[in-house]
């Protein structure tokens, strides 16, 4: 198990280098982050050339990966523009963890990501659980009474959900429950953020306004897992390992939750532990609409500014979270299915 | 059988897993919010101890809270760092520069005691000294003065080498020099006299006494704590956290020399447009912004909520390529440019699509600056007939009786099909389809083309469509440089159309005319209020005449304001100049 281990460790580091390679390119086409630098007109010339020398964007890209790989503590940076550089470079790059700072906020980019991490997982974690035991419960329930009403029933809404658009869902939860609700006198619920101001940041403020963001992915996703869950428990059912087992005299509740269920559940696992790196990356359309302070906003308002070391930041994080996570998944699996040797 | 535990144990664990992590995380979200407490410490502002401390004058009572919410997240406080809209207007609650400009475009000494004039002599006859006496009552947040110290520790810092800030202007254009003459009394020295002084310069101070330490230290002020954690400002409020990608929130500021009524103010960052609206509606928010003319209806259904419009010198408008290089060949032909004006319903299309009250249909780039707009133009009217005259008498005809005209040039029949380009906004893709079907019927036809606003906005080295020509009209909301007063000499000058030579000019539309050279410089240096307006107006009237500029309709910020909110005057140059007025009914 420790040699796999190991040999699974290393094969990340020119997994994780690649990435880095390839996704240093691509961001070579989001654009100039000095285009607008998020103002409604866009900059002055001598102001863009300023800030494009000060903040190395002119720099030939090989350098600038270079830069944000290994640092620049060995270079002299031109900031007076006189063509020769002359202040030290601070940065020590990721190999030596600095992600760099953003070039929006002028903020270690660590240090920024640790501000969303906390919100996203509260938010994500949330949600996983009650998507895992909710599909849980309704795809074995549904699978044990095959073409019942209740299972014709939990099919269409599951249908439904499933090809419900996030941001729909969201809006209208938000004005049922926090405009009209309100409007008809009704106990309502907060329309967007973490708390009320004038209440304060307390936990019961806080688990508020977590109701409507997390029914949201909730509902979005257990639709497509509860289906996930059911087939692979249907097809379980049909084993004749079950046949058997009823046949041996064993009860109808014992063959289901003695065999079936864990059988059934095991690729739901590989699907869990593949979705957990994902988590971090937090729900984009949810945390927008609800203005949640998390990961997936944070992506998207500095891919809008084209803002290269808080996205590398984020989608290296999330790479290396990705290979873990396959690791974990992979030990997890051959902990479950003795079939499975790893060595 | 056996392996059931093992499986009940690894999911149970999982989701106890989850639960437990969730659980732990709300504990640990406060601490990541910077504590005003830890964040003073952070900046080693120095105690004031000699000073007089406010404890002598009896406590206004603070009361209530306004809740704002912002569509974008400020990215940093530290407003010479940030050109964000939502970044400056915050400070007005906590950074107040020289002076501010109330709703109805007057002068408001903040900082300064007056402002400097030829009349009070701080304003030298040859226009190229500018002297500013500060208030000797106005104090940082901590209760250090206010001195001139500051002013000339803010222009080393915005010129410093070390400094990446965003925008050096107007000082690296225009200042020779900032001094104090004692602490009260600095001095502005200009290169060449400058006219638009009283809306560019000193808009915000730094606070030598937190920031000089920093600057001594790391060699910059870049990381500088306070840009994130402004513990020490100077204004009606105070910065009390802001969490990333939450809320920012500003507590009262006994020290200021207009304390305000208001507790607290509290900004929720909400960049949904629809879920700011269903925020608006349901009252969780005192103020939204960047509302639009749709919505007003929806917004003011329930009484409770007004809309107010409020024009900061924005304007939606045609900006024609006339680049020989890049523009169809119609485009250089002023008489094309002006059938195309003629054939186009600007009336309708604001009547259909927008409040004919707020956005009527403008006429000069710089109508929304009053006094400087020129009233004397009229709208090109709406005249088909006529634009089909001016097409016929260019050379323009169907001659393949195709339905759109077309001209001989050089041996090859070039079609008169115009590339109109824009952003993705949903607005402005219902006037293209409009005007597509308006020039139809005099044979115009129309490539509609859309772009995401990054893309839009991009520069020439990264194939922006504007910045390469890519495009004969680009529909935008644009504003001259500063409000109310303008200085716009950059995107019609000769010298800075966009090029592969010169590849950050902001001249995109490629015109070029030394009159037009001549106007805009000279607009910049003339200090004579009524001979500048004059300048304006000739300026207006060339843009007018050469038909480069087809305004669409004036376009003023939308704010919504909750009953709820008392006495909110926003201005388009200061938003919240008068934000200690503000008081809420419980």
């Amino acid at each position: 198990m420790t040699t796999y281990l190991l040999r699974r460790l290393a094969q990340a580091v020119p997994q994780l280098f690649i990435i880095s390679v390839i996704l240093f390119a691509l961001m070579q086409g989001f654009g100039d982050p000095v285009a607008t630098l998020g103002a409604r007109t866009p900059p002055r010339q001598e102001d863009k050339e300023r800030l494009r020398r000060m903040l190395g964007l002119d720099q030939p890209v090989h350098i600038q990966y270079l830069v944000w790989l290994v640092g620049n503590d060995w270079l002299k940076l031109d900031m007076d523009g006189d063509g020769v550089g002359e202040t030290p470079g601070q940065r020590r790059g990721i190999l030596r963890g600095d992600f760099g700072n953003s070039l929006v906020t002028r903020r270690p980019v660590l240090e920024m990501i640790a501000d969303r991490l906390p919100n996203t997982l509260l938010l994500m974690l949330t949600a996983e659980a009650a998507i895992i035991v909710l599909s849980l419960s309704i795809g074995i329930y549904s699978a044990l009474r095959q073409y019942s009403l209740i299972d014709n029933l939990i099919t269409a809404a599951s249908f439904v959900g499933y090809s419900m658009p996030v941001f729909w869902l969201a809006l209208t939860l938000m004005y049922i429950f926090a405009v009209n609700f309100r409007r008809w006198g009704l106990p309502y619920l907060p329309t967007v953020g973490m708390f009320d101001p004038a209440v304060g940041r307390t936990p019961a403020e806080l688990i508020r306004h977590m109701i409507l963001p997390v029914a949201t992915l909730t509902i979005i996703s257990t639709a497509g897992y509860s289906r996930f869950v059911r087939s692979s428990m249907l097809e379980v059912l049909n084993q004749d390992y079950i046949r058997t087992a009823r046949a041996k005299g064993l009860s109808r509740s014992r063959a289901i939750w003695g065999h079936a269920v864990q059988n059934a559940a095991l690729p739901f696992i590989t699907i869990i532990g593949l979705d957990l790196p994902f988590l971090l990356a937090g729900a984009v359309v949810t945390e927008r609409i609800f203005a949640w302070p998390g990961m997936g906003r944070l992506f998207i308002d500095h891919t809008q500014r084209s803002d290269y070391p808080v996205l590398m930041g984020i989608l290296m994080l999330i790479a290396a979270a990705v290979v873990v996570f396959q690791i974990i998944t992979d030990v997890v699996y051959s902990f479950l299915d003795p079939r499975i040797r790893l060595d | 059988m056996k392996r059931f535990p093992r499986l009940s144990t690894a999911l149970g664990g999982l989701v106890a897993l989850s639960l437990a992590l969730a659980a732990c995380a709300p504990a640990a979200t406060p601490t990541a919010a910077p504590q005003p407490t830890q964040a003073t410490a952070a900046t080693q502002a120095p105690a004031p101890t000699a000073l007089p401390q406010p404890t002598a004058a009896p406590q206004p009572a603070f009361s209530g809270t306004a809740k704002i919410t912002f569509t974008q997240e400020p990215d940093n406080l530290n407003p010479y760092y940030s050109s964000m809209f939502f970044s400056q207007i915050t400070t007005q609650f906590w950074l107040k520069g020289l002076w501010s400009f109330d709703d109805a475009g007057n002068t408001v000494p903040e900082l300064a005691a007056e402002i400097p004039s030829a009349a009070n002599g701080g304003v030298s006859a040859d226009g190229k000294t500018v002297t500013v006496k500060l208030n000797p009552a106005a104090t940082w947040s901590d209760g250090t003065p206010v001195t001139a110290d500051d002013l000339v520790f803010t222009y080393d810092m915005i010129m410093s080498d070390q400094n990446v800030v965003q925008s050096r202007y107007p000082y690296e254009d225009y200042v020779a020099g900032v001094e104090a003459r004692d602490a009260q009394t600095a001095v502005v020295t200009f290169s060449e006299p400058f006219a638009a002084w009283q809306t560019t310069l000193f808009k915000w101070v730094l606070p030598k006494h937190i920031l000089q330490p920093v600057f001594d230290q790391e060699g910059t002020i870049d990381q500088a704590e306070w840009n994130r954690a402004p513990t020490v400002g100077v204004g009606p409020f105070t910065f009390q956290e802001w969490e990333s990608g939450s809320h920012l929130s500003f507590r009262a500021n006994a020290n200021w020399i207009r304390p305000p009524k208001l507790e607290q103010i509290f900004i929720q960052i909400v960049p949904d447009d629809a879920a700011q609206e269903a925020a608006i509606i349901a009252g969780d928010t005192d103020i939204g912004v960047f509302l639009s003319s749709d919505q007003i209806e929806k917004l003011e259904a329930g009484g409770a909520v007004k809309v107010v419009a409020v024009p900061s010198g924005y304007n939606e408008a045609w900006f024609l390529n006339v680049n020989p290089e890049t523009a169809h060949p119609a485009m250089l032909d002023v008489n094309v440019r002006k059938a195309i004006a003629l054939a186009t319903d600007r009336f309708t299309i604001v009547k259909d699509l927008l409040v004919e009250s707020i956005n009527p249909v403008n006429v000069n780039f710089w109508d929304a600056n009053p006094p400087f707009g020129n009233e004397s133009l009229e709208p090109y009217p709406y005249d088909p007939e006529q634009a089909k005259q001016l097409l016929d008498a260019a050379g323009w005809t169907d001659s393949d009786g195709d339905g759109v005209r077309d001209k001989n040039i050089d041996g090859q029949k070039v079609d008169l099909k115009l590339r109109y380009i824009t952003n993705e906004r949903e607005l402005r893709k219902n006037v293209q389809a409009v005007v597509q079907q308006q020039w139809q019927l005099v044979g115009i036809a129309a490539d509609l083309q859309n772009y995401s606003s990054d893309v839009y906005w991009n520069g020439y080295n990264d194939g922006g469509p504007q910045a390469q020509g890519l495009y004969d009209i680009a529909e935008y909301s644009s504003t001259p440089n500063s409000f109310p007063d303008p200085d716009s000499s950059d995107n019609w000058l000769c010298s800075t159309i966009a090029s592969a030579d010169n590849p950050d000019g902001l001249n995109w539309q490629g015109y070029c005319n030394p009159q037009m050279d001549e106007l805009l410089r000279r607009q910049a240096v003339t200090l004579d209020a009524a001979e500048r307006i004059q300048i304006y107006q000739d300026i207006q009237q060339l843009m007018y005449d050469e038909v480069i500029y087809i305004g669409l309709w004036n376009d003023p910020d939308l704010w919504s304001i909750n009953n709820r909110l008392k006495n909110v005057r926003l201005s388009g140059a200061s938003q919240f100049w008068n934000a200690h007025e503000w008081e809420v009914t419980p």
